[in-house]
């Protein structure tokens, strides 16, 4: 769904911030993790549109980037935003849903009809009428994610989706995330909340100092702890708990973690 | 994040000088030709600046406020040296139009008089910090709560400019185009100011509670974390300044 050959980029001249990256994106739920400066927003970015690559290709669904402007790319590939008061301007919840869809050219009606299966897809359909700005920044976070699925983009990607999420509100977006891959879509995020990673994401990359030092399925990413550990990066807390009680595989999550000591050893 | 102060990090004597001596050369760069309205104290005076600046090691960086400045100017030399008032004596014909001393000599006063403010203005932008400027006039009596506006200025533009950036990508990601015609920018205008103006409400609001928490509202008077930047020489520059624009007026006087 998404090609990325030989991409360089830097901010400044003669300072990449990404260094020659190669990469394909297919339907799997895709975690992009790695420390602070490590260019994962840069990537996004680029995918996105947002920023064009100073060498390289990147194709989104065939189209190449440097050949399209960002408008014209957000109906093939959406982006939600970290923080959700970047982009609310609306009066009402569903009015700024819409806003994406109406874009694209969508008829009212229908535009609505997606909206509002967008705002049940994150649990705020009975709040259509509300001012968005009434709402907490978890409600605002999820009108965000809501605005963004309205628009039936093939790709979407989340920056941060857990910020400012309860355990609840987790839940809520590990089902969102669920959802858009049963119907198909390439579901990317950026993330620093590795027990989430762990939990719901089939493919992991690691990204350290502009270049991708693992990309792999989940489990064997965090089964590299020297690796993940040069990239300043842990492994989720039921991993390391997995490896200190002894287990000789990659646990995930509590459920694998349980099953994994009830065996006898 | 793009920095709003034209200060330019450089090691000079000028550099070193306090912010308040600059000041006071500001005062008396301006007042001078006032006092002696003649052409050669607008020039000597101008050419004292740019040689300040050069000693900065800034000239360079001042050619293009100076070249802009200048520019506009030539068309005050242009008007004048054609129509002013007082022309009299014929310096040379463009086709039909006659160009005057008079109206050129004139021109060249305001010339002179206007670069010289500009340079004057421009040793202290290019040579201080802001941060170092806004400090010592606290120092001098300035209401910390002024000082703070005028600090926090250099600050929150830049960061608004940068929020503004994402605000606009966040929107240009929900497929709002923001590039082309007129109207097209017009119509992006909307969805972009509305969280700008939310984000900075935020932004003020946490500043204001970030500056509470630190006890900026303690009456009495503070102290500061950096050293009181005194030039060795300042003090006599200052008197001197004051000599010559003393002088200058008792000249004026008798002469």
């Amino acid at each position: 769904m998404i090609k990325i050959q030989d991409v360089c980029f830097g901010y400044n001249e003669g300072q990449d911030v990404l260094q020659g990256l190669t990469l394909e994106f297919d339907q799997r739920t895709t975690a992009i993790i790695g420390q602070n400066g490590a260019g994962k927003t840069t990537l996004v970015k680029l995918l996105k549109g947002l920023l064009k690559p100073t060498g390289g290709d990147i194709w989104v669904a065939g189209v190449n980037s440097k050949d399209v402007t960002v408008a014209q790319l957000a109906g093939k590939i959406g982006l939600v935003f970290q923080n959700p008061n970047d982009q609310i301007f609306k009066r009402t919840v569903l009015e700024e849903v819409m806003f994406g869809p109406l874009n694209m050219k969508v008829e009212t009606a229908a535009a609505k009809q997606q909206a509002l299966q967008a705002l049940e897809m994150v649990g705020l359909a009975d709040q259509t009428d509300v001012n968005p700005h009434d709402l907490g920044l978890s409600e605002k976070k999820l009108i965000s994610i809501a605005s963004i699925v309205a628009m039936n983009t093939d790709i979407i990607i989340l920056d941060e989706p857990t910020i400012a999420q309860d355990a609840a509100g987790k839940r809520r977006i590990a089902q969102i995330i669920e959802q858009l891959s049963q119907e198909g879509k390439l579901v990317m995020t950026i993330l620093h909340d590795m027990d989430f990673v762990a939990a719901h994401f089939e493919r992991t990359i690691v990204m350290n100092r502009g270049k991708v030092v693992l990309d792999d399925k989940t489990r064997e990413v965090f089964s590299h702890q020297d690796l993940l550990r040069e990239a300043c990066l842990d492994t989720p807390y039921v991993t390391q708990l997995g490896k200190q009680w002894g287990l000789p595989e990659t646990v995930l999550t509590t459920e694998e973690l349980i099953s994994a000591m009830k065996r006898p050893r | 994040m793009k920095s709003m102060s034209l200060y330019v990090e450089r090691e000079s004597t000028v550099h070193h000088i306090d912010p308040i001596t600059k000041l006071v050369y500001i005062a008396a760069a301006i007042a001078l030709p006032i006092i002696l309205p003649s052409l050669h104290t607008a020039w000597i005076c101008m050419l004292i600046s740019f040689v300040i600046l050069g000693m900065g090691r800034v000239l360079t960086r001042s050619l293009p406020i100076i070249g802009f400045v200048g520019f506009i100017l030539l068309t005050v030399v242009i008007i004048q040296g054609f129509f002013h008032v007082g022309n009299e004596t014929v310096l040379f014909r463009l086709g039909s139009w006659p160009f005057y001393e008079e109206g050129l000599l004139f021109a060249m006063g305001i010339t002179f008089r206007a670069l010289n403010i500009v340079g004057a203005f421009l040793i202290l932008v290019l040579t201080t910090k802001p941060s170092d400027l806004v400090e010592s006039l606290v120092r001098k009596g300035l209401s910390p709560r002024i000082g703070y506006v005028l600090s926090s200025v250099f600050q929150i533009i830049p960061q608004m400019m940068a929020t503004v950036d994402t605000i606009t990508d966040a929107q240009r990601s929900r497929g709002m185009e923001t590039e082309g015609k007129l109207m097209t920018r017009i119509k992006a205008f909307l969805p972009l100011i509305g969280p700008v103006v939310l984000s900075s409400l935020i932004d003020t609001k946490e500043r204001t509670l970030a500056l509470q928490v630190r006890g900026f509202n303690v009456k009495g008077s503070k102290t500061f974390l950096n050293e009181e930047k005194m030039y060795r020489y300042g003090s006599a520059m200052r008197w001197s300044m004051l000599a010559i624009v003393i002088g200058a007026v008792i000249w004026r006087v008798i002469a």
